[in-house]
């Protein structure tokens, strides 16, 4: 190990995120390889090495002689700032050597408030933070990851973006480095090259220009990169990588099992929910061969613990098959099954007593809206009938918590639908008084309610998101609904990260000025309250002539030029722009079993093939 | 009694606090496939208990685990196969029966190395062997029980025997101290000697355990 880490390490907290040598983590011979891949999560390893996506990308590079994949976080303030006082520079969690000397650097994009820290990992790497100042083939500084259907806030940082599932695409960008590299090509030569294969995203490529009003009047494309990206999906789980063999982390990280992933996509169609547009269509794993997986996965990790991952788990359809498979499997070996993602039926509470063998803690729902009105408006076809069935079976059985998750703001919300959550709430209290097989021991009804953001490549994409004192309004009005309920507690959540996200989801490029200015004045780890710093995102804003309202609070015209027009995820707009009209009409649109909707996400499937 | 490993950690092991130390185990006899018996009641999980906590950043040879081996498997084959189940630098050296109760366990051998990379004060070596030559040396240790956030200690009556050692760019201590009831940690020497003499403060200390002693200075396993 390298003598300045060791000399730092005893300094700072929770040093075994630091060191790699994790069971199954990869090492290979430098000598031998001709890609080193530095996969890179901007958020600190406890929060990164929980993520799917990068335990497949890990184990698909790593399977390949040529490329050696290692494993990069953002380090801890403690951490970085020794890192900085000892001039020890970003490294490889696997080599200790600096990501700066690597092919690529990739970074995975979830969510909004985590690309201060890409800025700061790069400044950390000792890697320019802008791509016109990295006039060399290498470093590449790639992303992937939801966050790339609408990256503008981030073009000018990175090279590439990837739009959709990385398992082929990443081997054929790679590809096409090696022969980049073999005939000495230059970094524009390969990024004109990069954009033709399908998927890839070039920001460099496309030249935006502006109305005076602020709106985006033109994407044009240049060098003959396509008009739209469409994400890559794969077209056939049961021959999809799965990462059975993953690393172990020596320390506790937050999701600390094996995660078995059923299916991609979701039939539901709630028209807030970017995963539900964007990870279209739905594509299932065969169930013996899940069963498989999660065994042998059990078996290599030596995990006590297993859990189903999906956007809507009751919704894959062998999901009881699959269940007495494995519980069989899990019981013998003391090994705890769970089953998150589940909707408030009667089928899934059922699953969930057998499921639940011990820790009768809480269960969560997420009605999302008070009303049936308002759930309908926005195509979350979950009946109050449903969900009351759901807790009065689990009160019956026990449990004693039960967390109830709503949004505020959402389009065409009154105040009747904001009181209609207080009342929703108490129902749920009366059907624990009614079922509680012990009333002495009280309930826990947890109620809490977040500011919707309207997301990009949704049928929300032209919303507005309601102004800050609206909301503070309606959690005011919700506040008092509850002041007697002594057995329901209320949270809310704050608006001040919401407000942001709101502005980088839907944000252009200009927002990269801003993104550079909180950086260079101390924004890093913004989705940690300990840094997070409101005004400072306020004062770049302003630093750079910008309005977060343009970007938060205005409504899109129907034709408006989005920033996201270029990426694609396979839903046509015209779909979209119907679904927000019945929204405003209250009208549901039925789940993609049920019937196909038309929405285009087919037409990514090859064969030819019909969803779900 | 319960069953018995003799490990090492070191390297980058060396930064794995107890706890996680504990949950690798378990999940390193699942990997290896040698069962070992679970706790019992609500949440059974795969029991283990490691003698004497090692602080997160100190290597050790000689790191002791207790737990029970089930029918199956045979003692000579755990230590091939748990090393191969472990993360890098954790070693397993040996598995046996107990022979006697951990309270048997009296000292610890440690290596302390005092790193001056641009060159040792010539001063350093008598400093740390009047320290160490003192009739007592009362400091203050942290302590969680005591209402004053600390209780003091005399390290001189908890270090058993010392000898000191030097080359051009380190000063390297071997001492036993106590193992507990109360033992001592060799950090407060460190911190002991870095205040008494702060001129002849170090770049870095490594520290490292040698060996676990029982009451006649005997290896205990």
């Amino acid at each position: 190990m390298n003598r300045t880490l060791e000399h730092i390490l005893p300094k700072v907290q929770k040093p075994a995120r630091y060191t790699g040598g994790e069971y199954n983590a990869v090492v290979k011979d430098k000598q031998s390889v001709d890609v080193r891949f530095a996969l890179c999560f901007p958020d600190t390893y406890e929060i990164g090495m929980s993520n799917l996506g990068c335990r497949i990308l890990y184990g698909l590079m790593n399977e390949q002689d040529h490329i050696w994949c290692e494993r990069c976080f953002a380090p801890w303030g403690d951490m970085e700032e020794e890192m900085r006082r000892e001039g020890l520079l970003l490294y490889g969690l696997e080599s200790g050597d600096p990501i700066a000397d690597f092919d690529f650097i990739g970074f995975s994009l979830g969510y909004e408030m985590a690309y201060s820290n890409v800025l700061n990992m790069l400044d950390l790497a000792e890697v320019p933070l802008r791509s016109a100042d990295r006039p060399d083939l290498t470093p590449l500084v790639v992303a992937g990851g939801t966050c790339c259907y609408n990256p503008e806030p981030l073009a000018p940082f990175i090279d590439f973006f990837s739009l959709g599932e990385g398992e082929e695409v990443t081997l054929e960008y790679i590809d096409l480095y090696r022969q980049a590299k073999e005939e000495g090509w230059s970094k524009e030569e390969y990024l004109r090259e990069v954009a033709k294969i399908p998927g890839i995203y070039v920001p460099s490529l496309y030249d935006v220009t502006y109305h005076e009003d602020g709106t985006v009047a033109a994407i044009t494309p240049k060098d003959g990169a396509p008009a739209t990206v469409t994400k890559r999906i794969v077209q056939d789980m049961d021959k999809s990588y799965f990462p059975v063999k993953t690393i172990i982390p020596s320390t506790e990280i937050v999701h600390d099992r094996v995660m078995l992933e059923l299916f991609r996509g979701c039939i539901r169609g709630c028209r807030f929910c970017q995963a539900g547009y964007a990870y279209r269509p739905v594509r299932n794993r065969d169930p013996k061969l899940l069963a498989q997986y999660g065994k042998a996965a059990c078996e290599d990790s030596g995990y006590q613990e297993m859990t189903l991952s999906s956007l809507s788990s009751t919704d894959y359809p062998c999901l009881m098959e699959l269940c007495d498979d494995l519980l069989d499997y899990c019981a013998a070996r003391d090994i705890g099954l769970s089953l998150p993602s589940l909707r408030a039926d009667t089928f899934s509470m059922s699953l969930m007593e057998r499921l639940q063998r011990v820790r009768k803690g809480g269960l969560t729902f997420a009605p999302e809206a008070g009303t049936q009105r308002l759930r309908d408006a926005i195509n979350k076809n979950l009946r109050e009938e449903d969900l009351l069935q759901s807790v009065r079976t689990a009160f019956s059985g026990g449990w004693s918590g039960v967390k109830l998750y709503f949004m505020l703001g959402l389009p065409t919300e009154t105040d009747e639908d904001v009181l209609g959550i207080a009342d929703l709430a108490r129902k749920v209290y009366f059907a624990w008084r009614e079922c509680t097989p012990n009333k002495a021991r009280g309930v826990r009804i947890t109620v809490s309610t977040s500011w919707f953001v309207p997301k990009p490549h949704t049928a929300f994409q032209w919303e507005a998101q309601i102004p800050v004192e609206e909301y503070q309004r309606r959690v005011d009005l919700l506040r008092d609904a509850f002041k007697r309920d002594k057995s329901i507690t209320y949270n809310w959540h704050d608006p001040q990260t919401s407000y942001l996200e709101a502005i980088f989801s839907r944000g252009d490029r200009r927002l990269a000025d801003v993104l550079e200015w909180a950086w260079a004045h101390g924004a890093k780890m913004d989705s940690w309250s300990e840094y997070f710093d409101y005004q400072r995102w306020m004062d770049a804003l302003a630093a750079c002539g910008l309005s977060g309202d343009f970007y938060a609070h205005r409504v899109r015209e129907k034709d408006e030029v989005f920033p996201w027009s270029v990426p694609s995820v396979g839903v046509s707009r015209e779909f979209l722009w119907h679904e927000r009209e019945l929204c405003y009409q209250s009208q549901t649109t039925p789940d993609c079993r049920t019937r196909c909707s038309g929405c285009g996400a087919n037409k990514l499937l090859t064969g030819g093939g019909r969803c779900g | 009694m319960a069953d018995r490993l003799l490990f090492s950690k070191t390297g980058r092991a060396k930064y794995i606090s107890h706890l996680d130390l504990m949950r690798t185990f378990q999940r390193a006899f699942a990997r290896a496939k040698i069962p070992i018996k679970h706790t019992e009641g609500f949440n059974p999980h795969p029991f283990v208990s490691i003698a004497l906590p090692l602080s997160v950043g100190y290597s050790s040879q000689c790191e002791i685990l207790e737990f029970t081996l089930l029918e199956g498997t045979g003692y000579e084959e755990v230590p091939e196969r748990l090393t191969a189940a472990m993360p890098e630098g954790i070693v397993v050296h040996q598995c046996y029966p107990a022979q006697r109760k951990l309270k048997e366990l009296a000292y610890l051998n440690y290596i302390m190395n005092f790193e001056y990379p641009e060159g040792r004060p010539q001063a350093a070596e008598p400093a740390m062997r009047e320290l160490l030559g003192r009739d007592s040396l009362v400091v203050q240790k942290k302590s969680n029980k005591s209402k004053k956030g600390y209780t003091e200690v005399d390290l001189i009556s908890l270090i058993r025997s010392w000898n000191l050692e030097c080359q051009s760019d380190t000063m390297t201590l071997d001492a036993v101290l106590f193992a507990q009831n109360p033992g001592l940690n060799p950090e407060l020497i460190r911190a002991a000697f870095c205040e008494a003499y702060p001129q002849f403060a170090p770049d870095f200390v490594t520290f490292h355990r040698r060996e676990v002693l029982d009451g006649e200075g005997k290896p205990f396993r």
